[in-house]
């Protein structure tokens, strides 16, 4: 499958002067990711967010949107066609928060029934109340405004989003609470994001790619595994340490649970020759129904393989689904197993994830 | 006691002048006024776009603010004769200064950072200057059309020697007839109807500010 590619800076640099922000920087950003740059304060993330919808110019190379050099675009015309979360986040004070969301499809003289009725649907999708909109800025929280910031650069649909430190000037839960509903929000849109921050951990969580920027160059691209594996001294030191930790903690626990485990049925017996249970230690007891009922250590089962029902041994405490593979590693290590189920609330069992495949995990490329 | 009711019975007897001379001065004020305005703030927010024409038009605009009224009229004279048009011309060479220097500055006061998200968001730029520049600048700009106006009401006064009317006549009147009662009633009517206006554009100034107050 070739992926289609959104955005393209090939050897772009930005002079100020003599001075170089911007240095013979390349990435291309694949549609529908969220791309990631990252770097000190001054590297020049914004700089480079700019000048991909051109509030800045560059001095060399070329900035491709859709395959499109954007020097043979009128650059309000691709402005309007690219979602902007402006760092500060910049809401405009004399204009409700109705006239922020909407301020994209009044330059652009949509009708105000089409205004209004966005404003409603975008102040709801990025978690606000209706009764919202009439307000002023200032009239609402730091978090609020930020999520006033999203919703005023989707207003246009655009399929590109740009943001500047979209959640920098909140409190850390209120960041972690926007960063999730971010993630959701991205599940159902698809947009292609190009993000910026300074937080390592923001960017392991939200990024699909990470590019790492000092003093203008791009000096270290990749998953967020292939950045934690970096032999750079100076990602090193940035990331710092404990980060192949944060990593786990952006994956799923679905993705470690484990796709063939050994199961029976309570009323069956097992076949001891089953190649199925090379390698296990215990096997899963099933009902009727499909539910899981325990598992039996096979050790223990009777020479042909039968067992009674008070051999079966009651499931342990397990996770739910919606934990990452960071938290259900940590519940193992408290609780001393090298194993646990994952339970949903409504489905049940879903299955069980290894110390070992955590830990395999790490070892994988892709994410 | 005796002059204030001399002044109280002038001005029961003259209503009809009375009211006569505070219409020519609302007149030759509000017109002056319109003037300032339609010239002042598109003056203002072009030389907030360039630090050299700006230096240059406050310049020569601060330097003319500073001739006394009546060495200005003695230059209009000349070229206009006299009537209600030197007359408005002075006034609206009064008033440019604070409306041009305060639309200037309200421009370039504007946030950076809330322009550049109007741009970002694919604002051109007459549309940033229309909906986000000229919103934003609208308290500074009033703030100098306010002082315009209020100043133009009390120089107003000085129209009489230009012969555009005005309550100066009242004034001027009662000097040369030694008529005190009508000189004191065209001073009282003069800081009563300019403490009124004050009072008056305050409020509505008030409003404004609160009204696009960043509240922070
Ligand atoms: N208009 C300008 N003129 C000269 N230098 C500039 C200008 N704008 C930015 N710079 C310089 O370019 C460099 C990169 O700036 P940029 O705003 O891109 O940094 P950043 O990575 O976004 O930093 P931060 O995390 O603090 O937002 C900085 O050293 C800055 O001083
Ligand atoms: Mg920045």
């Amino acid at each position: 499958m070739t992926r289609e590619i959104s955005v393209e800076l090939q050897n772009v640099s930005k002079y100020y002067g003599t001075e170089k922000v911007v240095d013979e920087v390349s990435f291309s950003v694949e549609k529908g990711e969220i791309f990631v740059l990252i770097g000190p304060s001054g590297c020049g993330k914004t700089t480079t967010l700019k000048m991909i919808n051109q509030l800045i110019p560059h001095t060399s190379g070329n900035i491709l949107v859709n395959g499109v050099d954007v020097t043979k675009l009128d650059a309000v015309e691709l402005r309007r066609s690219i979602g902007y979360v402006i760092q500060y986040i910049g809401l405009l004070p004399h204009l409700t928060i109705q006239e922020n969301i909407a301020f994209v499809l009044k330059l652009t003289k949509k009708s105000k029934k089409e205004q209004n009725e966005r404003a409603l649907e975008l102040v709801e999708t990025v978690g606000l109340q209706a009764n919202y909109l009439k307000r002023y800025p200032r009239e609402l929280s730091g978090g609020q405004q930020q999520r006033v910031g999203v919703a005023r650069a989707l207003a246009a649909n655009p399929d590109i989003l740009l943001m500047d430190e979209p959640f920098g000037a909140v409190d850390p839960l209120t960041r972690e609470q926007l960063q999730n509903e971010l993630l959701r929000l991205q599940e159902s849109i698809r947009k292609t994001i190009v993000f910026v921050t300074h937080d390592m951990q923001e960017a392991f969580k939200v990024g699909s790619r990470i590019g790492i920027l000092r003093q203008g160059k791009l000096v270290c691209l990749g998953t967020p595994m292939e950045i934690v594996r970096s032999e750079d001294e100076f990602v090193k030191n940035f990331i710092g340490q404990g980060a192949l930790f944060e990593v786990l903690d952006t994956i799923p626990v679905l993705r470690a649970i484990e796709k063939d485990i050994p199961i029976v049925s309570e009323k069956g017996k097992v076949d001891l020759s089953d190649e199925k249970l090379k390698g296990w230690e215990n096997i899963f007891v099933t009902n009727d129904h499909g539910q899981c009922l325990g598992y039996i250590s096979l050790d223990s089962l009777n020479q042909d393989g039968t067992f009674s029902a008070g051999q079966i041994e009651p499931l342990p405490a397990g996770c739910s689904p919606e934990v990452s593979v960071k938290q259900a590693v940590e519940e193992m290590l408290w609780k001393g197993k090298t194993w646990l189920p994952v339970i949903s609330e409504d489905e049940g069992f879903k299955g069980i994830v290894l110390f070992s495949s955590c830990a395999d995990l790490l070892a994988e490329d892709r994410r | 006691m005796d002059l204030l009711t001399s002044a109280w019975n002038y001005f029961l007897n003259r209503q009809d002048l009375m009211f006569e001379v505070l219409k020519e001065h609302v007149n030759l004020v509000l017109w002056a006024t319109f003037f300032t305005i339609i010239i002042g703030v598109p003056l203002g927010i072009a030389i907030s776009r360039t630090e050299r024409l700006r230096d240059i038009v406050l310049g020569s605009v601060s330097i003319l603010y500073t001739i006394p009224i009546l060495a200005l009229f003695g230059f209009l004279i000349p070229i206009m004769g006299i009537g209600s048009k030197p007359a408005l011309i002075a006034l609206v060479v009064y008033g440019l200064l604070p409306v041009i220097r305060n639309s200037c500055v309200g421009i370039i006061q504007v946030h950076p950072m809330l322009k550049e998200a109007a741009r970002g968001m694919g604002a051109n730029n007459l549309q940033l200057l229309f909906r986000v520049e000229i919103p934003l600048a609208f308290p500074v700009i009033f703030a100098g059309i306010r002082t315009a106006l209020v100043m133009n009401f009390s120089l107003a006064t000085y129209a009489v020697f230009i012969g555009a009317g005005g309550m100066g006549r009242i004034i001027m009147q009662g000097i040369r007839t030694y008529n005190t009662g009508m000189l004191l009633a065209g001073i009282l009517m003069v800081v009563i109807t300019t403490v009124f206006l004050e009072r008056l554009v305050g409020f509505v100034d008030n409003r404004i500010q609160k009204r696009f107050s960043l509240g922070d």
